[in-house]
C-alpha cells in the first residue's frame, strides 16, 4: 500500500507538474492575447499612450517564437511614430534589432524614422529625384499626344467645318452627325469604346493608336464647330470681293476667308488645347502610360503624395507654356489689325 | 461677225426675283465699248442687284447676258432648267469684269500690294514677280505707290476705295462695275475716287456706275439711266436727261431729295 501510495504520489506529482506547466503556458499565451486585445481597445478609443504602456508588458523570452515580442515592439514603434516621438519609436525598433538584427520590418522602420527626422524640404527633394525620371517619361508621352492632336485636330476640324457649311446636303448632314456624336458623349466613353469596345467587332488598336484616334476625333469635332463659327464670322463682302476678281470658292476660302479667321480662332482654340493637355490624362484608362498614369503608379507604390504634387506642377508648367505660346501666336496672327 | 459698234455688254430682259419680290424686272441694256453708263434711282430699286447679276453674284431667273456678242453664264440642262454655268467658266467671266463695292471689301490680312497682286497671282496664275509688277503699275495709276506695304486698316476711306479699284484693274478687265463707290466716304474724300474713275474713263474703260453723285453723272456719263422698282424708267445723255427728264415727277422728286 505504501509502495502503491508512493508510486501514486510520484506519478501525481509528475502529472501535476505537467498540468501546471501546460496551464502556465496556456496562461502566458492567453495573457499576451489579452494584452493585445486591451491595446487594440485603447487604440480604438484613441488613447495611444495607454496602448503603448499595455504593449510594454509583453516581454522577451528566449526561444519565444510566437512573435508576440516583435509584434508588440513594432506596434509601439508605430504608435510612437504616430505620436511624433521619434526617439521612443526608434528605441522600440532597436529593441527588436537587438535580438533579431536582420528583422526587415524593423530595419525599414528605422529608415523611415531617419527619413522623418530629416528636414522636410530635403525629404521633398529626395522624393522628387526619386519620382522625376518616371514622371518625366510620362510627361514626354503626354506632350507627344498633345502635339499629335494639335497637328491633327485643326485639319480634321477644318474639314468638318467646310463640310458643315457645304451646300451639298449629304456632306453637311454627315458632318453635323459627326459633331453631334462626338460632342454629345463623354470623351472617356469614346476612348473606352475605341480601345475596349471595337475589339469585339474585330477591330483592335494599340493603346497609342486608340488614344490618338479618340482624342483626334473628339477634338476635331470641337474645333470643327469653332472653325465653322470663325469662317461664318468673316464678313460676306470678303467672299464676294474674292469672287469678283475671279476666284473660285476654294481659292477664296484658302486665300481670303480662312487666313482671316486665324486671329479670331486663336483664343478659343488655345482654350481647347489647354483642355486637351488635361484631357490626355483620360487615356491613362486605356493602358497608356502618360503623366497621370506615371503619377498614379508612383503614388500607389510609395503612397507618397509628392508624386501627385509633382505631376500637378508638370501639368501647370505645360499649360502655362501653352498659354504663353498661344498669346504670342494670337498677336502675330492679328498683326494686320494694328494701325 | 464683230462690228465696230457692237455692244460690249448686252442685257436682254434681265429678271431677278427674291421670293415674291422682283428686284430687277426685264431690264434691257446695251453698253458700247468705252461707254460710261451711270445708273441712278431710289434705294431698293434694284441697281445693286442688276450690277451683281452682270457679275453672276446673283443668279437671274430670266433674260440673257451677251458679252462681246457671246451669250454667257447660263446653260440649259436636258430637263430644260436653266442654271449657272460651271464654276470655272463663271470665274473666267468674272475676271473679265471688274467690280468695285460700296464698302471696298479689301482683304484686311494682305498688304495693299498683296491685295492688288492677288488676282493676277491666284486667278491668272502669274509668277509673283509678274503679279508684283502689275500691282505696282496699278497702284501708280491710282496714285498710291507710297502705300504699297501697309495694311488696309491704316488707309483712309478714299485710299481704300482706290486700292479696291487698282485690285479690280489688275485683272485687266474689259468692263468695270461700280456700285456706289463713294457712298461710304466722307464728302472730302469723294473727289479723289472720282478723279481715279475719271482717269479710267479717259483711257477708254467701259464702265457702269451706280451713284448718287449727280455732279459726277453730269460731267462723266455718256448716258444716265433712272431705275425704279426694278425697271429703267428713263434714260438719255446727261444734257438731255437733266434738262428734259426732269419733267418726270418721280425723277424730279428723287433728284430734289438727293441734291
Ligand atoms: N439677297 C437678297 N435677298 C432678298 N432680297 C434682296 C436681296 N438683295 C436685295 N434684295 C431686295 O431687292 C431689292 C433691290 O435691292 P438692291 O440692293 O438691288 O437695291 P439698290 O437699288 O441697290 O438700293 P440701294 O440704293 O439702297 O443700294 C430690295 O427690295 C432689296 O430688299
Ligand atoms: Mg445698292
Amino acid at each position: 500500500m505504501k509502495f502503491f501510495n508512493g508510486r501514486i504520489a510520484k506519478r501525481s506529482i509528475l502529472l501535476f507538474s505537467c498540468v501546471l506547466l501546460f496551464a502556465a503556458s496556456i496562461c502566458f499565451a492567453k495573457d499576451y492575447d489579452q494584452l493585445f486585445t486591451e491595446a487594440n481597445d485603447a487604440m480604438a478609443q484613441g488613447d495611444l499612450p495607454a496602448a503603448i504602456s499595455i504593449l510594454k508588458k509583453v516581454e522577451f523570452e528566449k526561444g519565444d517564437d510566437s512573435g508576440a515580442f516583435v509584434r508588440s515592439r513594432m506596434q509601439i514603434a508605430r504608435l510612437q511614430f504616430a505620436l511624433k516621438d521619434m526617439n521612443a519609436a526608434s528605441a522600440a525598433a532597436k529593441e527588436v534589432l537587438a535580438v533579431y538584427p536582420d528583422n526587415s520590418e524593423a530595419l525599414n522602420f528605422m529608415a523611415s524614422v531617419q527619413q522623418e527626422q530629416k528636414p522636410r524640404y530635403k525629404v521633398f527633394i529626395e522624393d522628387c529625384l526619386r519620382f522625376l525620371p518616371q514622371l518625366l517619361k510620362g510627361a514626354v508621352m503626354t506632350i507627344t499626344l498633345v502635339v499629335c492632336i494639335i497637328l491633327i485636330s485643326p485639319v480634321g476640324g477644318l474639314l468638318i467645318a467646310l463640310g458643315r457649311i457645304s451646300t451639298f446636303k449629304p456632306v453637311s448632314g454627315l458632318c453635323w452627325f459627326f459633331i453631334w456624336l462626338f460632342r454629345g458623349t463623354p470623351l472617356l466613353l469614346q476612348l473606352f469604346f475605341i480601345y475596349y469596345g471595337l475589339p469585339s467587332l474585330g477591330i483592335t488598336f494599340k493603346p497609342f493608336t486608340a488614344a490618338i484616334l479618340g482624342l483626334g476625333l473628339n477634338y476635331s469635332a470641337y474645333l470643327g464647330e469653332i472653325i465653322r463659327g470663325g469662317i461664318q464670322s468673316i464678313e460676306h463682302g470678303q467672299m464676294e470681293a474674292a469672287k469678283a476678281i475671279g476666284m473660285t470658292y476654294w481659292q477664296a476660302m484658302r486665300r481670303v476667308i480662312i487666313p482671316q479667321t486665324y486671329k479670331r480662332l486663336m483664343p478659343p482654340i488655345g482654350n481647347e488645347f489647354i483642355a486637351l493637355i488635361k484631357d490626355t490624362a483620360l487615356v491613362s484608362t486605356i493602358a497608356m502610360v502618360e503623366l497621370m498614369r506615371s503619377a498614379d503608379q508612383m503614388f500607389n507604390a510609395y503612397f507618397n503624395v509628392t508624386a501627385l504634387i509633382l505631376a500637378a506642377l508638370i501639368y501647370l508648367l505645360f499649360t502655362t507654356i501653352f498659354t504663353f505660346i498661344f498669346e504670342k501666336i494670337e498677336i502675330r496672327a492679328g498683326i494686320y489689325e494694328n494701325r | 461677225m464683230k462690228t465696230a459698234n457692237q455692244p460690249l455688254l448686252s442685257l436682254k430682259g434681265i429678271t431677278k426675283q427674291f421670293g415674291s419680290l422682283t428686284a430687277v424686272n426685264g431690264v434691257d441694256l446695251d453698253v458700247c465699248p468705252g461707254e460710261i453708263v451711270v445708273i441712278i434711282g431710289p434705294s431698293g430699286s434694284g441697281k445693286s442687284t442688276l450690277l451683281r447679276s452682270i457679275n453672276f453674284l446673283e443668279e437671274i431667273e430670266e433674260g440673257t447676258i451677251l458679252f462681246e456678242g457671246q451669250e454667257i453664264g447660263y446653260v440649259t440642262s436636258k430637263h430644260g432648267r436653266r442654271h449657272l454655268d460651271a464654276p470655272h467658266k463663271i470665274c473666267a467671266l468674272r475676271s473679265e469684269i471688274g467690280m468695285v463695292f460700296q464698302h471696298f471689301n479689301l482683304f484686311p490680312h494682305m498688304t495693299v500690294l498683296g491685295n492688288v497682286m492677288e488676282g493676277p497671282l491666284t486667278v491668272q496664275k502669274k509668277s509673283p514677280q509678274e503679279a508684283r509688277e502689275i500691282a505696282i503699275d496699278m497702284l501708280a495709276k491710282v496714285g498710291l505707290s507710297d502705300k504699297r506695304d501697309v495694311y488696309p486698316a491704316t488707309l483712309s476711306g478714299g485710299q481704300k476705295q482706290r486700292v479696291a479699284i487698282a485690285r479690280a484693274l489688275a485683272m485687266r478687265p474689259k468692263l468695270m462695275l461700280f456700285d456706289e463707290p463713294t457712298s461710304a466716304l466722307d464728302p472730302e474724300l469723294i473727289g479723289e475716287v472720282f478723279d481715279t474713275i475719271r482717269d479710267l474713263g479717259k483711257e477708254g474703260m467701259t464702265m457702269i456706275i451706280v451713284t448718287h453723285q449727280m455732279g459726277f453723272a453730269k460731267e462723266m456719263a455718256d448716258r444716265v439711266i433712272f431705275m425704279e422698282k426694278g425697271s429703267f424708267v428713263a434714260q438719255g445723255t446727261p444734257e438731255d436727261f437733266f434738262a428734259n427728264q426732269m419733267e418726270h415727277d418721280r425723277i424730279k422728286s428723287f433728284l430734289n431729295r438727293i441734291l
